[in-house]
């Protein structure tokens, strides 16, 4: 409980050593604060925990007993005791790094997760999908169908199927004008397997069935610089609302503004 | 009419009680979907037209399924003073003749299954009356004569789609006893000492899990009823609400006084489209008897119960899964904590529980939970439903005490294997459960000890494999069914599931190694200790278990 505001320190044991943490913390956090490794793919500070790439498993002790639970799950308390490299945890991290490899044969960030901590083959069948819009890097985090619904409020993209079959991207794998295009799910997402480019004049989410944004362009140099609905929303949000003059301008179009105008030089 | 004081039930009573026994011929004919699969709305149908050009005295009704599946369609013919008889396999044809004898006061010898003298309804009991020297009494029928009938009293005696023969039999008594005469707390309490778990197969004590939801913080609440049954093989809580309705809108009512709710729902599955439209016959008659809606039994207190329908993914059987299905959002677990007490359906602490669990409610209150507590084994006290289904004679549904040993219900319940042939195993527990090698059958069926043999009681089925079962088959068979159903979250259930499949697939077809083996083995632990959910976390149990006592038919399999 927090005692005038401010967190409570608590006592917890990891792999037999002391240690003092915030009360209420999430364990994974915690662990990351003190050094200690544990690997993860689904954990964002700007979500809830989720639980999903069963990754950051470690061993928690209760009388005596042990418990495999995600460590971004677990809350921390006084007396928590945790274990975090057991043989049974090595043992089924590195299954779970076998079905990753198989399921996202082309992404780096996996082959070199799984290679720090020994994993270098797989003996499961490898994913093989032609025409990949995620690159066969995709491992199903949700991270990014997160961060599009609860995060930017858009919903542009969600999982389709179920089980084995599942997939992300936009709904009927159509071209999705609800996109802003703000590229936050590429931003968030482990493995770095959402592609969008920008040209002349529009953004193209190439991931997400070629969904295209048009680029707002610079009022002041004319060159394209955000997509045009994401700087709606933006400017939706402000408040009080900016000075009309650098409403559209770029950010470094609006740095010179800004500048010039503090330094009294006329603006031309 | 509303009923409003201990004198309404009891005329609301009689009147049923009329209807059961009308004082002239009556004829049940069995309609479940089970009756109705092999032509039982026909001959209901048929039977209809004739009463209604020839014979207008006789009394026709619907009842539902007595359990005796492999019998349907089972008609019961009562007539004034005399046993009510039980006639099984009846065909559209035989429709006159059943009519016109019943009319004489006569059954047609041939067709007729056994007699009953009288029935205990556990709320309420009958005395049909004697005769029919000829035919075998119920007790002489070894399927039933093993069974303990408790949640089952009243299916396929009485009309599921007249709430008037529920109360005659005795219904709605215990909810009136509760709401008028007992404090919330005592409700609980009862259902504590009674030693009720839940039915849906993790076995957590009914009367804790409502103390908990009573206690959680927060003015509205909900109640929710599990009716998305979806193991292969089991049918259970189908038939309960097919057969009954009104046990389990009775069992949600007294949970709903004692925990202080107003809101209940019933999830069931959109495949169970006969259970639905008698459930919703049912809300409408308790609606209009006061028995739910406002100011129930003139006590003021308010309880209704609303229907939501899933769209049949058995994910959604998983209580957070189950919560935002209700919601409208796709069916995926989250993780827990925080538990459905704390935080469930739309953000609201609710109590979930199964169809069964809900059932054995009216009981506990009309009985007491001493007597709830001495049927069944210490710790694992009342009765269980299970489908006795797959390579076993008697296909049907039976209901014994908790501790009855496998070899009772397969064996003395069942008779054995369908046409002679040897039993080698029985799956319990369905998808989540394993399979259970006929050495190991003088097993009591409690949960503790299903848990020891490396399955689970699970909602009820129990499908029994014979000679001709390949084992590793019914472990594909089983992990195509979890990998398809999975829901796609975390990937040891999305990926694990799959590469167990194709590993099973690689070794049916003669293709596996030794290799092969100790991976589907290593893989089914991992996919058993990391999944998020219940579903991933029992799906490997199948080919764990048939690994661990039909190891050598994989060796059978491997590559020479």
């Amino acid at each position: 409980m927090p005692v005038n505001g401010r967190k409570r320190m608590v006592t917890i044991t990891i792999n037999k050593n002391q240690y003092l943490a915030e009360e209420g913390e999430i364990f994974l956090l915690t662990a990351m604060r003190l050094k200690i490794d544990i690997p993860h793919l689904c954990y964002e500070k700007a979500l809830d925990p989720y639980g999903s790439c069963r990754l950051c498993m470690v061993e928690v002790v209760t009388c005596g007993k042990t418990e495999m639970t995600p460590a971004c799950t677990i809350k921390v308390h006084n007396g928590l005791e945790i274990l975090t490299d057991t043989p049974e945890v090595i043992k089924h991290r590195n299954i779970l790094f076998e079905l990753y490899l198989a399921e996202a044969p082309k992404s780096e960030v996996i082959k070199e997760m799984a290679a720090k901590y020994g994993v270098t083959k797989t003996r499961f069948l490898k994913k093989i999908v032609h025409d990949d819009p995620l690159l066969g890097k995709c491992i199903l985090c949700g991270l990014c169908v997160r961060v599009c619904s609860e995060i930017m409020g858009t919903c542009a993209i969600n999982f389709i199927n179920r089980g084995p079959f599942t997939v992300v991207n936009t709904p009927f794998y159509e071209h999705n004008p609800d996109c802003a295009g703000c590229a936050a799910c590429a931003r968030v997402c482990p493995t770095n397997a959402i592609v969008f480019e920008d040209t002349e004049k529009d953004r193209v989410m190439r991931s997400w069935s070629g969904t295209t944004v048009p680029m707002m362009t610079c009022s002041s140099c004319n060159k394209p610089f955000a997509p045009e609905k994401l700087m709606h929303e933006i400017q939706s949000r402000l408040d009080p609302q900016i000075n009309e003059d650098i409403r559209n301008m770029c950010p470094e179009c609006r740095r010179r503004y800004i500048s010039r105008r503090e330094m009294k030089i006329p603006i031309t | 009419m509303k009923i409003q004081s201990a004198r309404d039930l009891e005329s609301a009573r009689r009147e049923g009680l009329i209807k059961i026994q009308p004082g002239r011929p009556r004829i049940g004919v069995g309609t479940s979907s089970c009756g109705i699969a092999v032509g039982g709305m026909a001959l209901y149908e048929r039977m209809k037209k004739i009463i209604q050009d020839e014979y207008p005295d006789i009394s026709l009704v619907k009842t539902g399924c007595i359990g005796f599946c492999k019998e349907e369609p089972i008609v019961s013919v009562s007539i004034p003073g005399k046993s009510l008889v039980l006639l099984h396999k009846v065909q559209p044809d035989d429709a006159e003749r059943i009519i016109s004898l019943a009319m004489e006061g006569r059954v047609p010898q041939e067709l007729a299954l056994c007699k009953i003298q009288d029935w205990d309804h556990i709320t309420g009991s009958l005395v049909h009356g004697g005769g029919f020297d000829g035919i075998k009494d119920y007790d002489e029928i070894p399927f039933f004569a093993n069974q303990k009938k408790i949640i089952l009293r009243n299916c396929g005696l009485i009309n599921p789609e007249d709430i008037m023969e529920y109360i005659g039999t005795g219904g709605y008594f215990p909810a009136f006893k509760a709401i008028t005469s007992m404090e919330p707390e005592a409700v609980i309490e009862e259902v504590k000492r009674s030693g009720l778990r839940g039915r849906g197969g993790a076995g957590f004590p009914a009367g804790i899990k409502w103390e908990i939801t009573k206690k959680a913080s927060g003015e509205e609440k909900y109640i929710v009823c599990n009716a998305d049954e979806g193991d292969p093989g089991a049918y259970m809580n189908r038939n309960e609400m097919e057969s009954d309705p009104h046990m389990l809108l009775e069992g949600m009512l007294i949970g709903a006084y004692a925990m202080g709710v107003h809101e209940g729902l019933i999830y069931i599955r959109a495949e169970y489209p006969l259970a639905i439209e008698r459930l919703m016959v049912a809300l409408d008659q308790a609606r209009s008897l006061g028995l739910l809606g406002k100011n129930i039994l003139n006590s003021g207190f308010d309880f209704d119960i609303q229907i939501a329908t899933g769209a049949g993914a058995f994910v959604c059987g998983e209580s957070t899964a189950l919560a935002a299905s209700i919601e409208g959002k796709t069916g995926r677990p989250r993780i827990r904590p925080p538990r459905l007490t704390e935080k469930g359906v739309f953000g609201r602490p609710t109590d979930l529980n199964n169809v069964e669990t809900w059932c054995n409610v009216p009981v506990i209150i009309a009985k007491g939970a001493s007597w709830f507590s001495s049927v069944g084994a210490k710790g694992n006290t009342g009765t269980k439903v299970f489908s006795l289904v797959g390579k076993v004679d008697n296909v049907g549904m039976v209901e014994v005490p908790l501790g009855t040993s496998l070899n009772t219900i397969i064996f003395d319940i069942g008779n054995g294997g369908a046409q002679g042939r040897r039993v080698k195993a029985v799956q319990t527990g369905g998808p989540s459960g394993g399979c259970i090698p006929v050495r190991l059958f003088d097993t009591p069926v409690d949960y503790e000890s299903l848990n020891k043999v490396g399955t689970m009681m699970g909602s009820g089925g129990l499908v029994v494999m014979d000679e001709d079962t390949n084992m590793a088959d019914i472990a594909r068979y089983f992990i195509s069914f979890a990998s398809g159903e999975s829901c796609g979250k975390c990937v040891p259930c999305r990926e694990g599931l799959k590469h167990m499949l194709l590993i099973l697939n690689r070794l049916i077809a003669g293709k596996g190694t030794v290799k092969d083996l100790n991976l589907l083995k290593e893989l089914s632990e991992t996919v058993q200790k990391t999944s998020l959910c219940g579903l991933g976390q029992t799906a490997p149990n199948p080919v764990l278990t048939t690994m661990q006592y039909f190891k050598e038919e994989y060796d059978e399999l491997l590559e020479a």
